[in-house]
């Protein structure tokens, strides 16, 4: 297979290869385009050898740099709205029938997520409450639009992130607080059934974007759906076991707070 | 493979598979290995010279276990989370909501009778199998957490005073942690932290040394749920109460897998969960000496618990009952009861062989895999370790190798940081995977574990 043709399968719905930027992007007839570009990308011969245990080698050559960029500053997206682009990640994603694909696709967005600083790497960016570690930069950038970078220990936690971070990276606030995290539930990626705690990755992220969105933008602004939670839990050692520091000297620091929630994602707890 | 027909099975004693039709509701003392019989067909001799070992014998009790995942055979090596019950347990439970479902304890008719009866039964099936010498030392809880939880607020609250000691490990459970930092919040005792050493288990020489005049209580793991070691609980003990100090182990990963005889150990409290030994969730159990119990508090009020109940005060009942407060998870207590009948009928010793055999496997072929780091010590001469192994592969998250492994190969194991996040940062990593194998697993299990192992490194390699 040649690199060429990966590169029309596996590229985002909506950026054409030949143009990485944002700029490229047109708005998308749903009724047509999106099934044109599914059948692309949906490549029969893909190797599907992921059931037989005869052959774990996989050759799949990774080239997507050019498929997610930052959106340079002062290129207009007013066209693009997130919730454009996600509507088009989920069709992606479902266009994909085998789970394994799906992890793939979400592995190759991981390795084309911008490098993060490591001075970026601090405790108040730590995205608290996912079973892996998850770091998210943002700030507000002079056209007032949120820019986001993130960065994860695991692999599909940085394809979650990656993902993300294209619908997200240089929207307006009211943009990033109207996603909802049943939206992301869609994606369905990694993992099986509706009720899943692989997924909190999403949620959890997508939290951490809309919280910090908010208090980064201020409440008048911004219209937030998904309720409120409060400042991101001080994850602090509640004792010392180097000899010497004792406990109680240590109990000033503790933190109360309840932000993080092991509830399934997604579940309707309503009677 | 499991075959139905099989040889006599090599035990130590050679007692004939006898076939009995147990009833659950006599005490059975069986030091043969009797059988039920509604899961095993009779011994019959084969031309097959392989013996068949405990894993294979055994799986046919666990329905459970006959059924594919995501296309594969579910191949089940997360027992340290929670074991899988065996067919008698399920239908103890069912026997119990069938014909005698009841309110225990103060019933005149028959039902509540026998409900009582069986609940007591129960109890006392949980002592024999610790070797107690009372049931009455043994209190029904939800689970080990609450267990400590009780021990914390009733035996804690109203024995720890400011600048009291209380030893733990790095290396225990959350359920072993949390409540004591609670308590100690609370009393201004102080929590002392007893770390590894370099064959990485719980440094014993420190343990000692920490053990001074102002400890009052120490309480720890007997077996690891992340590192698979074995703490040496009767000389923790020995020189714990030399100084006056009690202990507390936490017995939830032994109970289940080896022999555990509390008056050989010689603790004041042992706590376990029955969903680790193959009984129901919803019940554990705390067991206390007699002279402790009688001495605590109540820990949760309301009916069961009281002697008599006036408007302004109330006087409390005796212990096991003190400590109980409102209608038991009774089913499951006698679900919990059959369960531990359905280990002593295999045998405990015949258990902890079988798995420590297992164990070996397990770390021998794991070890095998390039970039597999397994925490905890090497298993040796002296060295037992339980049938689990936590791990890291280098360059890739365990979250991911759980998700790789349960999607395209049906194996369920655990990532993340076991409840022991002091454990995993000392140990300097985020989170682990962990295989943990109970005796209806088999060789064949960790083989295919393996294998799915291997192929889902080189697929997060063929990323890189």
């Amino acid at each position: 297979m040649n690199s060429s043709s990966l590169n029309v399968l596996v590229s985002p719905p909506l950026i054409s290869t030949s143009t990485p930027t944002l700029k490229a992007f047109h708005r998308p007839n749903f009724s047509s385009k999106p099934s044109k570009r599914i059948s692309c990308m949906h490549d029969p011969s893909i190797n599907l050898n992921f059931g037989s245990k005869s052959n774990p080698k996989h050759d799949f050559p990774v080239s997507f740099a050019t498929a997610f960029v930052e959106a340079p500053l002062g290129t207009t997206t007013t066209t693009t709205t997130s919730s454009d682009k996600l509507h088009l990640l989920v069709s992606e994603f479902r266009s994909l029938a085998e789970p394994i694909d799906r992890v793939k696709r979400l592995l190759s967005y991981a390795t084309a997520l911008a490098p993060l600083d490591d001075s970026a790497r601090v405790p108040a960016n730590r995205v608290t409450g996912c079973t892996t570690q998850v770091w998210l930069e943002i700030k507000v950038d002079e056209l007032g639009r949120m820019r986001f970078k993130a960065d994860s220990d695991s692999e599909i936690s940085k394809g979650f992130c990656s993902c993300l971070i294209w619908i997200l990276d240089g929207a307006k606030p009211e943009e990033v607080m109207g996603v909802r995290g049943e939206d992301l539930s869609e994606m369905n990626v990694g993992v099986h059934g509706k009720v899943q705690s692989r997924v909190n990755t999403w949620h959890n992220v997508l939290m951490s974007m809309q919280k910090r969105t908010k208090a980064l933008v201020g409440d008048a602004d911004v219209v937030h759906r998904e309720g409120d939670r409060s400042a991101p839990h001080q994850h602090n050692l509640l004792f010392d076991y180097v000899n010497g520091r004792s406990y109680v000297e240590s109990a000033s620091k503790v933190h109360r707070d309840y932000s993080i929630s092991v509830l399934p994602l997604g579940y309707d707890f309503t009677i | 493979m499991e075959g139905v027909a099989m040889k006599l099975p090599s035990f130590k004693s050679l007692a004939p598979t006898a076939i009995s039709v147990a009833s659950t509701f006599s005490i059975r003392r069986s030091l043969s290995f009797a059988r039920r019989s509604s899961s095993l067909s009779a011994a019959t001799i084969t031309a097959d010279s392989e013996p068949v070992s405990l894993g294979h014998r055994a799986r046919k009790d666990f329905r459970i276990l006959h059924q594919e995942v995501n296309g594969s055979k579910l191949v089940y090596l997360d027992s340290a989370a929670t074991s899988q019950k065996p067919a008698a347990v399920l239908e103890a439970l069912q026997n119990y909501y069938e014909f005698y479902n009841s309110n225990v304890h103060r019933g005149i008719h028959y039902l509540s009778a026998k409900a009582t009866d069986e609940f007591e039964l129960a109890r006392k099936k949980v002592a024999r199998f610790i070797n107690a010498s009372d049931s009455r030392e043994i209190v029904f809880t939800r689970n080990a957490t609450e267990a400590i939880n009780l021990v914390a607020y009733s035996w804690g609250l109203s024995n720890l005073k400011p600048g009291d000691e209380v030893i733990l490990t790095v290396a225990e459970h959350h359920s072993c942690i949390v409540p004591w930092q609670i308590v100690s919040q609370k009393t201004g005792a102080v929590l002392k932290f007893v770390t590894l050493n370099e064959d990485e288990v719980p440094d014993i020489d420190m343990l000692r040394e920490m053990i001074s005049e102002k400890t009052k209580l120490v309480a720890v793991h007997h077996v690891s749920n992340v590192l698979a070691s074995s703490l040496p609980i009767e000389e923790i003990v020995v020189w714990a109460h030399e100084v006056g100090a009690k202990v507390l182990v936490d017995a939830c990963q032994s109970v289940p897998h080896m022999v555990v005889d509390v008056q050989k150990l010689n603790a004041d409290f042992l706590v376990a969960s029955s969903h680790k030994m193959c009984g129901p969730t919803g019940i554990g159990f705390l067991y206390g000496k007699s002279d402790l119990l009688l001495a605590m508090p109540p820990f949760l009020g309301g009916g069961e618990m009281i002697s008599d109940v006036f408007l302004d005060h109330s006087t409390y009942a005796e212990p096991p009952s003190r400590f109980e407060a409102g209608t038991p998870a009774i089913g499951e207590a006698i679900a919990l009861g059959a369960a531990c009948d359905y280990l002593s009928d295999i045998g405990m010793p015949k258990i902890h062989e079988y798995e420590v055999e297992l164990a070996k496997y397990l770390y021998e072929t794991l070890a095998s895999v390039p970039d597999v780091r397994i925490y905890g010590p090497r298993p040796s001469e002296s060295v037992q370790r339980a049938a689990l192994c936590s791990f890291n592969v280098e360059g890739l998250h365990p979250t991911d190798l759980a998700t790789f492994l349960d999607q395209q190969h049906g194996v369920a194991i655990r990532s993340g940081h076991h409840c022991a996040q002091p454990l995993h940062r000392y140990l300097g990593v985020n989170a682990s995977a962990r295989a943990s194998l109970y005796f209806y697993n088999t060789k064949e299990d960790v083989d295919s574990f393996i294998v799915a192992l291997a192929d889902t490194v080189s697929f997060f390699n063929s990323f890189k």
